[in-house]
């Protein structure tokens, strides 16, 4: 690690000598002062009261300055008070054996009084900082709180570390740059390791006009510390989010697992033993054309099955991958809906759905291929349900901000516990029949495209009995 | 009549040709592009089935485009569901209709006489006046329309939309190409103007989706498709 020392230190030194000399000179002038205003009245005092007097320069030295400048006071004022107050006057020697006791008693007690002065003054310029101190960080910590995210709280620090601390450089280094367990004060700059437990959240590295006093550096510190909590706050809720996506993850599969080993093999093997059973030239000679005909039948269903349920197990990881490309542009509702009931009258051969749309439905920005098996897979598992002889309805309708596109249904109504669960993966109902009658993806399918497209799918209570499905899809500014 | 199927897949060559051969047609097949281009230009096939997405040199696309440079021959592209971008650029690509994989033999079938019937009715005018399909009659002659016998009244532009729809059975009509015949290509891009008049239009037809009573099929993300009854 290299330390630049900054040009300006040395004349800060030079000028804090200057300052303590200062001291000094002003403590020694105080003491030739009391001196002075002593010495006429030297013969009307007493030692106690000339002691007491220069006890009060010392103290006041003490308070003023520090504990050095209070010690001079003290020592001149003892040499001073007895060469030219004391008798015998100008020589060190004392007349009164009991007087010399007096003196040291006075220079030992204003030793003691100033540097017990200078710690109190030291105490209570040390409490102020430190109410200033926890006043910084307090408010970094609630700044801190609400944020999650990782750029905004290295910002919060540095802010602190320059608007509140006077740093004039900071930056924030990936990894632990100085030693691991503490930071050092090398000069004007500090490292400080934002740590939090075990973990490490990178190194604080600031640099300051003059060195920090060991309280600002215990700030510095308490603030690194306060900022890689909350760094690692969002990192275990980051882990947590991952967790659940993993553990989400492994229910679809195991889910794919049941869903694929009962709906792919049940066509595979109606395929494998159709074909084997055509091929097998004995078993084919006894068979009726009928009965190979409905083989074959049952081989083309079985294919199109498989066809469906691989379609929708792509577009299912497709949607969850958020790999969907949606190639919009503004479709009419009634022309998708016409396209699924069709489809349902080519594969049914009978009118099972009735469509109701205004003649003024307004175009929906929207991608028709997607939006049009959303609509048949809810359509198909609206039949799946519906009673012989009722029709089920598609329904198109405007509201404010965006358009309504219902399939309703004359069935049993869904438990209300169902309701959000149907919209789920390989969701099977209880009564352990899927909802789509297939491995459980048509509504999840349903439910993922119309997210896609900014909506919402949600299931209501047809009046009367049955359920029914509502698209919603945003009327988009500028609808042609 | 010779077709040419053009798929790097090994068994769905074989299936396609021993099908189409099923049917009467004389088969071709090539397993790459460079080897498709090489036949259309020694055998000159009537028809080439192509699927579009092609293991190794050029892909579906690109022979359909290089082919174009100096042959008309009829092409069915062959795509997979959900690739609307890709049929449009098939059609832009000078290819003739596309088939949806996994499709039936009777399917491909169809669609390969509609596309030779068309490229062989083309050049001329259609050879009635008036176009018949179930309930609707279009007299061209006189621009009159009637369902069931009633007569519609459809605005020009309506009028122009069923007109070129309807005198192209069976045939993908892009939404652009709509657009430029009906209103000038300056109008290619507005592909909300089609789908606002074709609304109209099926609702003066009196169609019925729930009963599959249609005259104009979609084509999700492409354009439509008038119905083909032949």
């Amino acid at each position: 690690m290299t330390v630049t020392l900054r040009s300006t230190t040395s004349f800060d030194r030079r000028a804090a000598l200057l300052r303590a000399a200062g001291e000094y000179l002003a403590a020694a002038a105080l003491v030739v002062a009391t001196t002075l205003a002593l010495w006429p009245l030297r013969e009307r005092l007493t030692i106690a009261n000339e002691s007491l007097l220069y006890m009060l320069v010392t103290l006041i030295v003490a308070v003023r300055f520090r504990t050095g400048p209070s010690v001079l006071a003290a020592v001149l004022s003892f040499f001073a008070f007895n060469y030219f107050l004391v008798r015998p006057y100008y020589t060190l020697a004392v007349e009164d054996s009991r007087e010399l006791l007096d003196l040291l008693v006075f220079l030992t007690a204003a030793v003691i009084a100033g540097r017990l002065t200078d710690y109190a003054r030291r105490q209570a310029e040390a409490a102020g900082l430190n109410a200033r101190q926890q006043d910084i960080l307090y408010r970094l910590t609630s700044a801190l709180n609400p944020l999650t995210d990782v750029a905004a709280i290295r910002a919060e620090l540095r802010r602190v570390a320059v608007e509140e601390m006077g740093a004039v450089e900071v930056e924030l280094l990936p990894a632990p740059a100085a030693s691991p367990a503490e930071s050092h004060p090398s000069g004007d700059v500090v490292f400080v390791l934002l740590q939090a437990g075990e973990a490490i959240y990178g190194t604080l590295r600031a640099v300051f006009a003059r060195a920090p006093s060991a309280s600002e550096h215990r700030l510095l510190v308490a603030c690194a510390g306060q900022a890689a909590l909350a760094l690692q706050r969002v990192d275990l809720t980051a882990q947590a989010e991952r967790s659940r996506v993993l553990g989400e993850a492994d229910r679809l599969k195991t889910a794919l697992l049941r869903a694929v080993s009962h709906d792919l093999r049940t066509p595979i093997t109606i395929i494998k033993t159709s074909a084997a059973n055509l091929g097998d030239a004995d078993l084919a000679a006894r068979l009726s054309a009928e009965e190979k005909g409905e083989m074959v039948q049952a081989i083309e269903a079985s294919a199109d099955a498989l066809d469906r349920l691989v379609g929708n197990l792509l577009d299912m990881s497709r949607l969850q991958a958020g790999a969907v490309v949606l190639n919009e542009d503004w479709n009419s509702l009634e022309e998708i809906a016409g396209d699924v009931a069709a489809g349902v009258y080519r594969r049914e051969g009978v009118e099972r759905i009735r469509l109701d749309f205004p003649d003024d439905l307004p175009l929906v920005r929207c991608d028709f291929g997607l939006l049009r098996q959303a609509l048949g897979n809810l359509v198909d598992n609206a039949l799946r349900h519906e009673p012989d002889g009722q029709r089920v309805v598609i329904r198109g309708r405007a509201e404010a901000g965006s358009i309504r596109l219902e399939v309703v249904n004359h069935g049993p109504t869904i438990p209300a516990e169902e309701r959000e669960r149907i919209m789920e993966p390989f969701y099977q109902s209880r009564d352990g029949r899927s909802v789509m009658g297939g491995v459980g993806l048509g509504l999840a399918i349903a439910h993922g495209i119309v997210a896609v497209h900014d909506g919402a799918l949600t299931v209501a209570d047809t009046p009367g009995g049955g359920a029914t499905f509502v698209i919603r899809l945003p009327q988009t500014e500028g609808a042609p | 009549m010779m077709i040419l199927i053009v798929d790097d897949e090994p068994q769905i060559r074989k299936l396609l040709t021993t099908g189409l051969k099923g049917y009467g047609y004389d088969v071709l097949a090539a397993a790459d592009g460079n080897e498709a281009l090489t036949l259309v230009a020694q055998r000159r096939p009537e028809l080439v089935v192509l699927d579009i997405h092609l293991g190794q040199g050029p892909d579906g696309l690109e022979v359909c485009r290089r082919l174009r440079e100096w042959s008309r021959v009829p092409i069915i592209m062959l795509s997979v569901r959900g690739d609307e971008r890709t049929k449009v650029q098939a059609l832009d690509a000078g290819a003739d209709d596309y088939l949806t994989k996994p499709f039936g033999m009777e399917e491909l079938r169809a669609r390969i006489q509609a596309v030779v019937r068309r490229a062989v009715a083309e050049p001329g005018a259609p050879p009635d006046s008036v176009i018949r399909v179930g309930a609707l009659a279009i007299d061209l002659a006189n621009r009159r329309v009637t369902v069931a016998g009633e007569e519609v009244h459809f605005t020009p532009q309506e009028y122009d939309i069923l007109r070129l729809l309807a005198t192209h059975p069976g045939k993908i009509m892009t939404h652009p190409a709509i657009l430029s015949a009906v209103w000038g290509p300056e109008y290619a891009d507005m592909t909300h103007y089609v789908r606002i008049y074709v609304n109209q239009i099926r609702k003066k037809l009196r169609e019925n989706p729930a009963a599959n009573v249609r005259y104009i099929l979609n084509e999700p993300g492409v354009g439509y498709r008038f119905i083909d009854t032949a």
